[in-house]
């Protein structure tokens, strides 16, 4: 077993998922909580990855990403280096594609936060930000945990999006999933089931973590 | 008579319903009475900032806190104004100490008018602090939610329908907390109800909502004989909601002596010691008035009281009568003619002592002992 592959699997999923985190918390409570106007349509668009095929997310983030695209530009200009086929993109191809998940699990467990326990932490002094922290997040906390370990899970096994914009590099871009995807190409059969082995190991344990998180939350309710 | 506390005159507008309000009220217990879905939980609502109007201006004493024009809308949490929700809505994740403290600590010291050793002595906590609020009554829960939104020494308390999730064995105690704290912190207080006998327990002025407009505001008394507003609330469930002391128990027969006021009333004994604080319940139309002294009654209490007010509307008299304590009786305008019952004139009450329905249970416990 190639530890450095489960390395670079780890830290894709892991920076995927930390960047994802703020943005779900705050689209949730843009949704849920301050019921914004339009967030019918915040919600298709955050749902959108779920349902197209993951080569077409894949395809836009190369547009966008590529040199000829407006990040891809800019960081070749600040940076001088490209991000299209590298672990970067890898992430980020993993944070759009395990977005929807996250952000919808959130948005479950904001919205069974009785309303009148924020307006009453309001009423009591409590600023929006302050009401936020000690009530509401205290409260979905479980369901939040549930939700990034969902967008976790989906982070680990990205695949279609990741190979259209950061390429199956081996110690570059190539994940666990991508790996799998070039040992079946090539006839190695012992070789992709051992690491679909892994693959599902740590789903499971993932999985089970996350479900005991609901299942704790569901007894709170 | 005093200052306003709080004068508003808001507009907000629902699809099919709309809230067009003026008024001012004054320190004491003020009540927003009305049917349910006559605006009131709205009109509170707009006052604590959780519900923005469309249009008006909201002043709290002299400083606008919502005024349309100038495009100023002050967050609830500047309001410096307490809510406490019908259920309560403590924190879950909280223990009763913690919820308490809450908005404590946000207040500022000089802006501080208690402090937690005085509403814990106040609403009897000390017994529950350390308590997660899962396992309360309904009466502790509403006990904890007045002790956390008057740790804020908020500028007005906003109560939306305190009593009406409450079994009745748990309204009697917070009826005399609820007096007990404008008593004590002199805290003015609005409360939302849509119960005429809580209104008349309660407050010195209501203020009578139908369909988002103001009918009439006045006392209780003045109101109830007001044709739009008596409308509105049932007379023959218009109940005396009166503190009173258990005197002394007759064993023999299973009867409280009860003291109210400045008159003993027996009740059949529902297991209470001497010198326990109750608040009974008395329907109006169950108390018979007399000019003299019924000399043979099946009715075990007959006590003389004094005519302060009588206020007809239609072939129905409402009679409020000082017995030590306020309490009113119906009768119909017949009655009231043959009578000749005059303001100031003696009168004699009959009352069946079945009639009288402590609101406590014995299982409430010492701490009814002192409030």
């Amino acid at each position: 077993m190639d530890m450095s592959l489960l390395a670079l699997t780890l830290r894709i999923a892991l920076a995927a998922t930390l960047f994802n985190i703020p943005l779900a918390l705050a689209v949730s409570w843009l949704v849920v909580k301050k019921k914004v106007r339009g967030r019918l349509i915040i919600d298709v668009v955050v749902s959108l990855p779920l349902a197209v095929p993951p080569v077409v997310v894949g395809f836009f983030l190369l547009l966008v990403l590529g040199r000829d695209g407006p990040v891809g530009a800019l960081a070749y200009r600040l940076l001088g280096t490209d991000i299209v086929f590298t672990w970067v993109a890898a992430a980020i191809a993993s944070a759009v594609m395990s977005f929807p998940l996250m952000a919808r699990s959130i948005m479950v467990a904001m919205g069974d936060v009785d309303e009148r326990l924020e307006m009453s932490a309001r009423s009591l002094g409590a600023g929006p930000w302050r009401a936020a922290y000690t009530v509401t997040i205290p409260l979905a906390y479980r369901g939040i945990a549930a939700g990034i370990l969902l967008g976790f899970v989906r982070a680990l096994s990205e695949f279609g999006a990741t190979i259209t914009v950061a390429g199956n590099i081996p110690d570059r871009t190539q994940t666990l999933a991508l790996a799998i995807f070039s040992n079946v190409q090539l006839r190695e059969d012992a070789a992709a089931m051992r690491l679909a082995a892994v693959s599902i190991a740590l789903a499971v344990a993932t999985l089970l973590v996350h479900n005991w998180l609901v299942t704790r939350a569901a007894r709170r309710g | 008579m005093n200052q306003p506390i709080l004068s508003f005159e808001i507009t907000k507008r629902y699809p099919g319903f709309s809230l067009e309000c003026q008024a001012a009220f004054e320190s004491g217990i003020t009540a927003v009475f009305g049917p349910s879905g006559s605006g009131k939980t709205t009109l509170l609502n707009c006052l604590a900032g959780l519900v923005a109007p469309d249009e008006g201006t909201i002043e709290v004493l002299g400083e606008t806190v919502f005024s349309s024009s100038l495009r100023r809308n002050l967050p609830p949490e500047r309001r410096r104004f307490g809510y406490v929700f019908q259920d309560a809505a403590l924190f879950p994740h909280m223990s009763v100490w913690d919820n308490i403290r809450y908005g404590y600590r946000l207040t500022t010291a000089e802006r501080r008018n208690t402090d937690l050793e005085q509403l814990v002595d106040l609403f009897q906590l000390a017994d529950l602090l350390d308590r997660g609020v899962s396992g309360l009554s309904g009466g502790e829960r509403q006990r904890v939610a007045l002790a956390r939104a008057l740790a804020t020494s908020p500028r007005v308390l906003l109560l939306d329908e305190p009593l009406a999730s409450l079994d009745a064995e748990f309204q009697g105690l917070i009826v005399r907390y609820l007096r007990r704290t404008v008593r004590e912190l002199d805290t003015p207080m609005v409360f939302v109800s849509h119960s005429m006998s809580h209104v008349l327990a309660l407050a010195q002025s209501v203020l009578v909502l139908s369909d988002g407009k103001p009918v009439v505001q006045g006392r209780p008394a003045e109101v109830l004989a007001h044709p739009n507003a008596g409308a509105m609330s049932v007379y023959s469930t218009l109940e005396n909601l009166i503190d009173a002391e258990v005197a002394s128990l007759r064993a023999d027969e299973e009867m409280a002596e009860l003291r109210v006021g400045h008159v003993t009333l027996s009740v059949p004994d529902p297991g209470y010691s001497p010198g326990d604080l109750v608040t009974i319940s008395l329907r109006a139309s169950d108390i018979i008035l007399a000019v003299d002294t019924p000399s043979k009654t099946s009715a075990r209490n007959v006590v003389v009281g004094m005519i302060e007010e009588v206020r007809a509307r239609g072939t129905r008299v409402l009679v409020y009568i000082d017995i030590g304590a306020r309490i009113v009786a119906e009768i119909t305008l017949g009655a009231l003619q043959d009578l000749g019952l005059q303001e100031g004139g003696q009168v004699y009450l009959i009352i069946k002592s079945t009639s009288v329905v402590v609101l406590d249970s014995p299982s409430n416990g010492p701490r009814r002992d002192d409030v």
